[in-house]
């Protein structure tokens, strides 16, 4: 986000502007509303009275600004036609109404207007030279123009408090009403919804933009979530459900088995479903403790070929063929490394069985060791994996091999692994061998 | 002897249930995946199919579906081991008769199967033609008509129309229409009925709603003008 997209920029500046708008447009209706104080006909008596000094050339030159005249007149400025002070105004008078007096002067015939609490006459004419003249302000254009002032105040007020509606619908429409709009989509999302009805939002360049693209995300982020809880309860369902129902059958059939030939089959049967029962509700369990960081690590010196070793030692007390199978790299680089040999046991165990369950070749485990790093691999010498479903893998209860070999695992040992890794620090990731087979890797950083 | 199609890739499950079923008279033919399921539904002629969802290759639901699409009404018991309800009926939806979620007690799983193929002798009892409502149905040429038109009906589906059809605008309970279709009562939160109506309904050429849910009570048929 740049610095002029900020939102308190943006309120800044609309505030500023709308200010100015409703200042202005008060000032702009006080103008055009209130009557103006438009020139007169100067009156014929006014006429007359001066008549006597203005009509002699001399008399007329020689009135400066300042000057009185008779009953109460005043010369407020005077234009010769040439030399050095052509034009004279009185003092007083030119800073604050010198564009008006200019103007004044330049009128075709004689007019008044009042200029403070006095009444501007003129122009007077003769020879070339112009004259002003002020005179007080009678009380009866004071009050006229006490009116004037009154409707002009009137005027301004009211675009004051239309102006000031005005500021507030535009506020609304551009600051309260995306909030709305949020607060509408994040009860969108706690009804479960993916895409919240957002409209233009997330476009908007500012902090306000910026939230909706967040909750836009984090509705995404929830709602796959969501999907990934379902259809993990679901799988687990389906997967707890299956040996229940063979166990439901065996067990009628060896009720019925009046003789007890086939009793040992059944019960077999029983024992096995049991088994696999209890597996994957452990590991299941194991699963959810690794994801929500239950595990507590117990971190010593763990030499790596020592535990390799003793795996395949412990596998193959338990099928001796499993264990001829299992060939370890010794010549390999194998280090000793702080971590917790139960969760490392745990990872490698898992990738070695989904070896021994898939394939029935040998299995190949090494080890590269980095300055940071080490990576223990399993490779076996099976078919391989197709590469879109290498991801795959490690979704619990994902079988590459997707008809139900139930001599296979319960699908959740790479799972397991992928999670085991990650409390370890480190990460799992498989691919194809070059040269064939699935080679699953186990990267962890040596800890300092 | 009636012959049933079991279509399941737990091979362990499988021979049991042969055992079982085999031992109540039926003959038993297995398909361990979904393409050779199919293949054996379409090819040979059974009188019930027993289904499974999760299947490899081509699952349950797409194999019912290309069942019926060939417009075999043979009748279809689905097992699920899913547990969310919107998977049992989405089974009914695509033209299933009953379901059975896993694990089930193999005396259920029986009763089941003999309340499904009991129908057709139940259905020659009373062959004679009813009529209501725009509605006839044939038991003896196996068809229904809606306002002249030919309903294309599953067994369990024409049952449960003839069953409305003779009730001529009385209400008839879920329960009763349970029984005289599927064979059996109605379970709490068994939702199988309403997909069978909602079927049916579907079909209608005008006025799905002339079957109308009384509710808490039923449904019936009522005179549309």
């Amino acid at each position: 986000m740049r610095w002029y997209h900020s939102l308190s920029l943006r309120l800044l500046f609309l505030f500023w502007v709308l200010l100015f708008a409703v200042a202005s447009s008060g000032y702009l209706l006080a103008l055009w509303f209130s009557k103006p104080i438009a020139p007169s006909p100067v009156p014929e008596a006014v006429q007359s009275s001066l008549a006597p000094l203005l009509s002699d050339v001399n008399t007329f030159r020689s009135l400066t600004p300042g000057r009185l005249l008779a009953g109460d007149y005043r010369v407020a400025a005077s234009l010769a036609p040439s030399g050095q002070e052509r034009l004279q105004l009185d003092r007083s008078l030119s800073a604050s109404h010198r564009r008006l007096l200019l103007s004044q002067l330049e009128a075709d015939k004689p007019q008044q207007i009042p200029i403070g609490n006095r009444m501007l006459i003129g122009p007077f004419k003769l020879d070339g030279y112009s004259l002003l003249v002020t005179r007080p302000i009678t009380a009866e254009e004071r009050e006229q123009q006490v009116v004037s002032e009154q409707q002009t105040q009137r005027v301004q007020t009211l675009a004051l408090l239309i102006g000031s509606l005005a500021i507030a619908i535009l506020l609304g429409a551009w600051l309260v009403m995306p909030l709305r709009r949020l607060t509408h989509a994040t009860r969108e999302i706690a009804k479960g919804s993916e895409k919240p009805e957002l409209k233009r939002l997330p476009k908007r360049n500012d902090e306000l933009g910026e939230l909706a693209r967040a909750l836009a995300t984090t509705a995404h982020d929830l709602a796959v979530s969501r999907d990934a809880q379902r259809r993990l309860l679901s799988d687990v369902s389906h997967e707890l459900r299956s040996p229940l129902a063979r166990m439901q059958v065996a067990l009628m059939l060896s009720q019925d088995d009046d003789d007890g030939t086939d009793r040992e089959q059944h019960l077999g049967q029983l024992g096995r479903d049991l088994e696999r029962l209890s597996t994957i509700i452990e590991r299941i369990l194991s699963l959810s403790r690794l994801e929500n960081g239950l595990v507590n690590l117990q971190t010593e010196a763990v030499d790596v070929r020592e535990l390799v070793s003793q795996l395949v030692k412990d596998l193959g007390y338990v099928d001796p063929q499993h264990g001829q199978r299992l060939q370890v790299h010794d010549s390999d680089d194998w280090p000793v490394i702080d971590s917790d040999p139960e969760l490392l046991r745990l990872v490698l165990e898992n990738l070695i069985r989904n070896a021994l369950q898939y394939t029935d070749d040998a299995i190949e485990i090494s080890c590269q060791a980095l300055p940071e790093s080490y990576t223990v691999f399993v490779r076996d010498h099976g078919q391989g994996v197709p590469e879109d479903q290498l991801e795959q893998l490690f979704t619990p209860f994902y079988r590459a091999d997707p008809s139900r070999n139930h001599k296979a695992g319960v699908g959740l040992g790479m799972a397991l692994s992928l999670r085991a890794a990650a409390v370890l620090g480190g990460y799992v990731d498989a691919r194809n061998h070059p040269d064939g087979g699935l080679e699953v890797a186990v990267t962890l950083t040596r800890s300092t | 002897m009636s012959k049933l199609l079991l279509v399941d890739d737990d091979a362990e499950l499988s021979s049991m249930l042969e055992q079982i079923l085999t031992k109540e008279g039926f003959q038993l033919t297995l398909a361990a995946d979904g393409e050779a399921g199919l293949e054996r539904a379409l090819s040979g002629s059974y009188d019930l199919i027993l289904l499974d969802v999760m299947l490899p290759g081509i699952d349950g639901f797409q194999l019912l579906q290309r069942l019926r699409q060939q417009a075999r009404n043979t009748p279809v018991l689905m097992l699920t081991a899913r547990g969310d309800d919107d998977d049992r009926v989405a089974g009914l939806e695509l033209g299933a008769d009953d379901y059975l979620p896993k694990p089930f007690y193999p005396k259920e799983l029986v009763a089941r199967v003999k309340a499904l193929l009991r129908r057709t002798p139940h259905t020659s009892v009373r062959p004679e033609k009813s009529e209501y409502a725009g509605f006839v149905i044939d038991p003896s040429q196996n068809e229904a008509r809606c306002d002249d038109t030919q309903l294309d009906l599953t067994p369990t589906e024409f049952d449960i129309l003839r069953t409305l059809v003779r009730a001529h605008g009385e209400v008839v309970s879920k329960d009763a229409l349970s029984v005289a279709a599927l064979g059996r009562s109605l379970a709490p939160f068994d939702r199988s009925l309403d997909v069978h109506i909602s079927n049916i309904r579907k079909k209608l050429p005008t006025d799905p709603e002339r079957i109308q849910t009384v509710r808490g009570r039923g449904y019936r048929i009522i005179q549309f003008a």
